[in-house]
């Protein structure tokens, strides 16, 4: 491009208004919407357990969770990131780090503590051998969850593969529900 | 006010000390619901004619005390255990309207019902379950007690356990079962909808399938037997990652991917009315009549 043609865009540049108003303010109908909003009150809270609540809650996320992997199914590998499931206890097998590679979340990890507590609690109460039963069975549901995420890495794409990893995980969280709601009364202590 | 009175009725009614053997009989109602815990020892519940509930108990070594309570429609009967031991075993035999609705909860005690017309929700965490159930509503729960359930007909029932193994025989209606390492068996029963998911247990179906009945059984590392009872008029959807599929209708299974070593197998018999779904991830499959 020539110089001169530079110094005429130049010059046309200049006489151009440094700002633009907009024909009308929209600033007060927006700050109208806000507050409407703020003003609607909370959903009135259900009458349901604390354990059930706790459960569902779990099973909402995981829930939710696994909707976001299907969905994500073909993200690339890059995107994808990996969260620690903290297991209930040292010498326990823990569940797979990540559902198929993808990260399950916030959520599912604060409400998957809450449930892992009271699991530890109640399990507590169990007489030693049904305890032992309990944690090796849990431990064979998590060997299980294992297996089919490492194969589920080497065929990403199966369908068979995410259904039964699903499946597994459902399994798990409802024994750890199972467990917390067992035994309740018969554990209740008289003192003489 | 009345909270106080049926503590004051509780407290007149529980008597029982340990090693005695009581009897308590009150009236009830003969649909009403018997409320039973017991931690160890034994629980054997008998449905009768008669509108009245009562408990014979051997109580053991370490029990605080028996807790009697008719209150309204509901009886609650309850062994209460000393300084929360759990040892001390005791024996509760108890006769309830056979239309009543039971529910058992124990630790290491066995439970049989018998001749009981209601609804039951039966829990254990050792002890075995054995049990008659007729058209309504039954729950068990255990993990790792054997559960046995004789059925009379269509029922939904819904077992669960941990290592016990189950067996339901002539259960029909609607089944949902599941178990880790436990061995499940449904023998007998016309079904509508069953669904068995176990982990590493070994499951054997054969029931006959209605009229756009729904099956679906599923398990990772154990096996699925399927054998069909009566005309099959279903379509079948069979699916193992790893393992081996045998299928006595004649069409073989096919690879699912070239680099997988996965098999699937669809077909129909008859019109295809029922539905049939199968999966595995290492267990073998096999289907039958």
């Amino acid at each position: 491009m020539s110089s001169r043609r530079l110094d005429a865009l130049d010059e046309t540049l200049a006489k151009l208004p440094k700002s633009v108003s907009p024909e009308r303010d929209l600033w007060p109908e927006i700050e109208a919407q806000i507050q409407a909003e703020r003003q609607l009150k909370p959903a009135p809270r259900g009458l349901a357990s604390r354990w059930v609540q706790l459960a569902a809650a779990v099973l909402l996320v995981v829930g939710s969770s696994l909707v976001t992997v299907v969905v994500m199914r073909d993200v690339p590998d890059e995107t994808r990131s990996v969260a620690q499931v903290e297991a209930p206890r040292p010498e326990t097998i823990a569940m797979p780090a990540s559902f198929a590679g993808y990260r399950l979340g916030e959520d599912y990890l604060k409400a998957r503590a809450q449930l892992d507590a009271a699991f530890e609690q109640r399990l507590a109460l169990l007489p030693p051998a049904a305890r032992e039963k309990v944690e090796r069975n849990l431990n064979d549901i998590r060997a299980a969850a294992r297996e089919i995420a490492d194969t589920l890495a080497e065929h990403p794409t199966d369908p068979l593969l995410h259904e039964l990893l699903m499946s597994t995980y459902q399994s798990e969280l409802q024994l750890l529900v199972d467990v917390t709601h067992m035994t309740p009364a018969p554990a209740t202590r008289v003192q003489l | 006010m009345r909270s106080i009175a049926c503590g004051l009725l509780a407290l007149f009614i529980a008597q029982g000390a340990a090693g005695e053997t009581v009897e308590r009989t009150a009236k009830a109602a003969p649909d009403g619901e018997v409320d039973i815990v017991n931690v160890s020892g034994d629980v054997h519940v008998i449905g009768w004619d008669r509108a009245e509930v009562q408990v014979q108990a051997e109580l053991g070594p370490n029990v605080h005390e028996l807790e009697f309570e008719p209150h309204g429609e509901r009886t609650s009967i309850r062994v209460r255990q000393s300084n929360g031991r759990q040892e001390g075993a005791s024996a509760l035999r108890v006769h309830v309207p056979r239309d009543s609705s039971v529910s058992v909860n124990t630790v290491s005690a066995s439970q049989t019902v018998e001749g009981v017309r209601g609804e039951q929700r039966l829990q254990s965490v050792s002890g075995s379950i054995r049990t008659e159930i007729a058209r309504e509503d039954f729950q068990a729960k255990s993990v790792s007690g054997e559960i046995q359930v004789t059925g009379k007909g269509e029922t939904s029932a819904r077992v669960t356990t941990v290592s016990g193994d189950v067996e339901l025989r002539d259960v029909g209606g609607e089944l949902e079962m599941t178990s880790v390492n436990g061995g499940m068996q449904v023998i007998g029963g016309k079904i509508d909808r069953a669904r068995l998911k176990t982990t590493n247990g070994q499951v054997r179906f054969e029931s006959t399938l209605k009229q756009g009945a729904r099956l679906d059984a599923e398990a990772i590392n154990g096996s699925l037997e399927v054998v069909l009872r009566g005309t099959v008029d279903a379509d079948f959807d069979i699916e193992t990652f790893n393992g081996a599929i045998r299928n006595c209708f004649g069409p073989k299974p096919e690879r699912t991917n070239e680099y997988a070593p996965g098999s699937a197998l669809r077909f129909k018999e008859g019109k295809g009315s029922a539905r049939v779904r199968l999966k595995t991830l290492n267990g073998p499959i096999e289907l039958c009549r």
